[in-house]
């Protein structure tokens, strides 16, 4: 329990720096905090100004500010930031604790070319957070969204097969975290462990993960914690961009193109577009010993929004579309446990059909629509009313390895449509209170397209869910003290055929969540922040009604209507150091999970024509989650810097004493990056070699088909490299990843029970701004 | 609090014009089409010469609930020793009414039985595959009971693999035990009891 005791010696640290200082006559000082009254974001650069004496300050990243050497008395404080209106406040100043926050209000000025908008919708929260952009997120193109996020510490993934990865943030995934793709919450068919999250990473301009229960501002299921993918702010005037990626890589001959444009209009001030679209391309992927049969990938995607912003007015539209047809390791389909047994004692599949870009069947077929209109409508300078609406449409086909025409016969074809509505009231008072109030309806109808040949996994389904959420923040100078309630109330209406019997279910869950949360600057180079929030999430159709055989486990599994919601209490600690030369972050948290749904092998086996089948089914048991992430940096010399990452995560069954099945093991990552060229210029050109060591997963559950696979090291090689061609700029990449070749596989990969991971994969990566 | 109203009002009037709610489909039946509910072992004696003699019998292994959940019933195979017999496997969907064993012979490349268990390890039985189109499917095999078989009750287990590498070096023996190696995965796994009269 060594990283619980960790936040409270911060804390105590916290209280020391709050009051340790109480001055004498004339070194008093004055503290505060600059924010866009617009959106709560901190202003950096904005200019304080104390008239009496004559000094100022000015506001650093997190919008903080001092003056010091002040003696008792008042003052006239003038607070300034380009295209802001200017703040004028008299104060007096009595003691050495004085602390305030000034909004300031956005002037619409054209000041020559230099205009402000603030239209920013960026999350606000104290809960530990970390984003990939700029140029981590350059170096992740061409990867899937999973993929991309291993680069967050504490983030790993959960995945079958190298195409296949759903992101996990601390120990959680799937329907225990939430994606949101530009706003709207993804809703797929989630709840498939080789079901990936439907969503082109190249939408993304920044990628956000919110490590801490967050089911009060986003709704059930955000327990683990929420990924926000989010495009680019959209243009407000003229102001073309083009931005063009390639990305190539040798293992599995993968080509991925994508290309985005931005504009705004030159004639109705506010107006802009963006388009996007990207296609990929792979065949077989190549362990070092054999390649991987049917392991190809095909993707076509497309997005599009526009939008209009005014002073007291915005509106946005966006559509996205995402495709895939993925192929499926042939050897992981198995017709029964014996063929399972046969291949796992293998360690490898039977078969190696070399390369090809051809996808046969087992493969899926998916397909995502996601349609939304966003608005906001400044009430005063005060209140801001927002409105967002979603419409997604989505299609999962599965097809097997069947008999002749059944072939072309999807054995799995769900189509899910969901509505989500958003309304909310955003508030930002004098001077220390912003929040929101706000209403969420999620609507939902899942349907078996009939034709498939196959009795369906899970029902029909119609879902409704209504939540009720506020929000309240106080910022004062250096501390931020948030918390929020939330009430949700769901009903699921499901339906179908059982032995030519029409079975119908009808149940409700409701549920109040609530989170307080603190965010404490201790000095301009250390912020602390602590979150505690519930969460809950309803059991899902699958676990309720699940009744057949999943294939690749050659399990039975058997679901149990009369599961409970699952209920969380997460507790998430960061400390944040940013020093010159020295950057570190350090996350603890402790998840107390209550009802936590797993998959429990029930010891016996169904024995039918086909052979033997394990049998699983639904339980519910106490759960504790806890760990902790690290990340930081050093630069030794203006040209050598390093780099360390890493992640610990304990997850038990506290009922049973006993541990859970695919909880990521104990890894880091660590490397050292070289700067060539001249130290003047900013442009980058480094090199970077780096050692990702992944320990064995030696907590293991009581049953496994296969034991853990044994730790292994990677090395991985980077070269990063920014060249200027007139006004345009281009990113070169050079990547090798497994630059050894080493034979391993993954505890969170389910095909390590067939095969090895990927072999070593050169890439190569471009990007042209136009 | 004109606003706070406002407000309200305004939420009410966009939740009532916006959200519009699309509902599920109402069930349908689905006829499994790719399960095998009766796989039947077809005996016509053999003489000598290889001519049939006397009438034909069958024994069945059924699970008319389909492959996934059922519990299957297995009859008894009884043979007498010494004797040869065409074995011919039949297979049906009694679910969806369809002749399974048309679909193997027409994918007689991608489909092929195997027959194992102690009737061949104990050499009570022998097999090899007859099949009408030269290739070894196994839909149609000769079947030799020894003439003194050590025990009279024995096992012979029947095994469908599907999407195999039929050239994969083995598999031309009917009794292949490490099938596996061949890639592909079993469609059928039944062991019959065999009673040796």
């Amino acid at each position: 329990m060594k990283n619980i005791k960790l936040p409270t010696f911060f804390l105590l640290l916290f209280f020391f720096g709050a009051f340790s200082a109480y001055g004498q006559k004339c070194d008093l000082a004055i503290r505060g905090k600059i924010l866009h009254q617009e959106n709560n974001d901190p202003i950096e650069g904005a200019y304080i100004w104390v008239v009496e004496s004559a000094t100022g300050a000015v506001s650093d990243a997190n919008g903080n500010f001092i003056v010091k050497e002040l003696c008792q008395g008042t003052y006239t404080l003038t607070i300034q930031y380009l295209g802001h209106k200017e703040i004028k406040d008299s104060i007096s100043l009595t003691s050495n604790n004085f602390t305030k926050t000034y909004r300031l209000e956005e002037e619409s000025l054209d000041l020559g070319g230099v205009e402000i908008h603030g239209h920013k919708l960026a999350v606000q929260t104290t809960t530990a957070v970390t984003a990939l952009y700029g140029e981590a997120l350059l170096e992740a193109r061409g990867e899937s969204l999973g993929e991309s996020l291993k680069r967050i510490s504490g983030v790993t993934t959960f995945s079958t097969g190298n195409s296949i990865a759903k992101p996990v943030i601390h120990g959680m995934h799937s329907n225990r975290i939430m994606i949101l793709n530009n706003g709207i919450r993804l809703e797929g068919q989630q709840w498939g462990a080789e079901h990936a999250p439907e969503i082109d990473p190249f939408v993304a301009d920044e990628i956000t993960v919110i490590k801490g229960a967050e089911t009060v501002r986003f709704g059930p299921e955000a327990m683990g914690g929420v990924i926000l993918v989010n495009p680019a702010p959209l243009p407000t005037k003229k102001d073309p961009k083009t931005n063009f990626y390639f990305t190539g890589a040798s293992n599995g001959r993968m080509g991925n193109v994508s290309i985005s444009h931005a504009n705004g209009s030159d004639k109705i001030k506010g107006l802009g577009y963006q388009v996007q679209a990207s296609a990929k391309r792979a065949g077989n992927i190549q362990s070092p010993d054999y390649y991987q049969g049917n392991t190809g990938l095909s993707e076509l995607n497309f997005s599009g929004s526009f939008g209009y912003s005014s002073q007291k007015l915005g509106i946005e539209g966006y559509y996205s579309y995402f495709n895939t047809t993925l192929g499926i390791l042939r050897d992981s389909h198995t017709g029964n446990l014996d063929d399972l047994i046969n291949i796992i004692e293998n360690g490898r599949p039977f078969s190696d059909p070399g390369f090809t870009y051809d996808i046969i069947n087992p493969k899926q077929v998916v397909s995502h629509h996601l349609a939304k209109v966003k608005s906001h409508y400044h009430l005063t300078d005060k209140w801001k009313l927002n409105f967002q609406y979603g419409f997604q449409a989505n299609n999962r086909q599965e097809f097997d390895k069947r008999r002749g025409d059944l072939n072309a016969k999807p054995s799995l074809d769900l189509e899910l449509f969901t509505n989500t509505l958003d309304l909310f009231l955003d508030h930002s008072l004098k001077n220390e209170w912003s929040g929101s109030f706000g209403i969420n309806a999620i609507q939902q109808a899942n349907s078996n397209i009939p034709g498939t040949g196959v009795t369906p996994l899970i029902p029909n389904y119609d879902m409704w869910n209504l939540g009720f959420y506020i929000i309240e923040k106080y910022s004062k100078g250096p501390l931020e003290i948030e918390g929020g309630l939330r009430f949700d109330t769901r009903s699921v209406q499901t339906a179908r055929y059982v032995d030519s019997e029409l079975q119908e279910a009808d149940l409700s869950y409701t549920n109040f969540s609530a989170f307080i949360g603190g965010f404490y600057q201790i000095s301009p180079k250390v912020t602390f922040n602590s979150n505690l929030g519930t969460a809950w999430r309803p059991p899902n159709v699958n676990e309720l009604f699940s009744e057949g055989l999943h294939h690749g486990a050659a399990a039975v599994e058997i679901g149990d209507a009369d599961l409970n919601s699952e209920k969380s209490l997460k507790w998430v600690n960061e400390l944040e150091y940013d020093g010159g030369r020295t950057h570190l972050q350090v996350t603890a948290y402790a998840n107390q999970i209550s009802d936590y749904i797993y998959l429990n092998p029930t010891g016996d086996t169904y024995v039918s024509l086909r052979g033997t089948f394990n049998v699983y089914e639904y339980l519910q048991a106490n759960a504790f989650f806890y760990g902790f992430d690290f990340s930081g940096s050093y630069v030794f010399t203006e040209r050598l810097s390093a780099y360390a990452k890493g992640s610990i995560i304990r997850a038990k069954n506290t009922d049973a004493d006993n541990y859970f099945p695919f909880i990521p093991s104990d890894r880091m990552d660590w490397g050292l990056s070289y700067q060539f060229g001249s130290l003047s210029n900013s442009k980058t050109n480094k090199v970077t070699l780096s050692n990702m060591l992944v320990a064995r997963q030696k907590r293991e559950p009581d049953f496994d088909l296969a034991p853990a696979p044994d730790g292994y090291a990677l090395f991985n090689l980077a070269y990063q490299r920014q060249f200027e061609i007139g006004k345009n700029k281009l990113n070169l990449g050079l990547q090798v990843q497994n630059l050894l070749n080493t034979s391993y596989k993954e505890y969170m990969n389910r095909f390590r029970y067939f095969t090895d991971d990927m072999g070593r994969n050169f890439l190569l990566k471009l990007n042209y701004q136009l | 609090m004109k606003l706070v109203k406002n407000s309200i009002l305004f939420a009410a009037l966009l939740f009532s014009s916006v959200l519009f709610s699309c509902e599920s489909e109402d069930p349908v039946i689905e006829n499994d089409e790719e399960v095998i509910t009766d796989v039947t072992l077809k005996f016509t004696e053999l003489d000598g010469s290889g001519t049939p003699v006397g009438d034909s019998f069958e024994f069945l292994a059924s699970d008319p609930q389909g492959v996934e959940l059922g519990n299957p019933t297995i009859e008894t195979v009884n043979l007498l020793k010494g004797k040869t017999y065409r074995m011919e496997v039949l297979l049906y969907n009694s679910i969806a009414n369809e002749d399974i064993t048309e679909e193997v012979e027409e994918e007689s490349d991608e489909h092929q039985f195997f027959f194992l268990g102690s009737g061949f390890t104990s050499s009570i039985l022998t097999i090899a595959y007859d099949d009408p189109s030269g290739e070894n499917i196994g839909l149609q095999n000769i079947l030799s009971v020894s003439a003194s078989p050590g025990a009279n009750a024995t096992e012979l287990r029947v095994v469908l693999r599907h999407d195999l590498n039929k050239g994969y070096p083995g598999t031309e023996n009917p009794n292949f035990t490490n099938f596996a190696q061949a890639g592909g995965e079993s469609d059928l796994d039944i062991t019959f009891p065999v009673q040796i009269n």
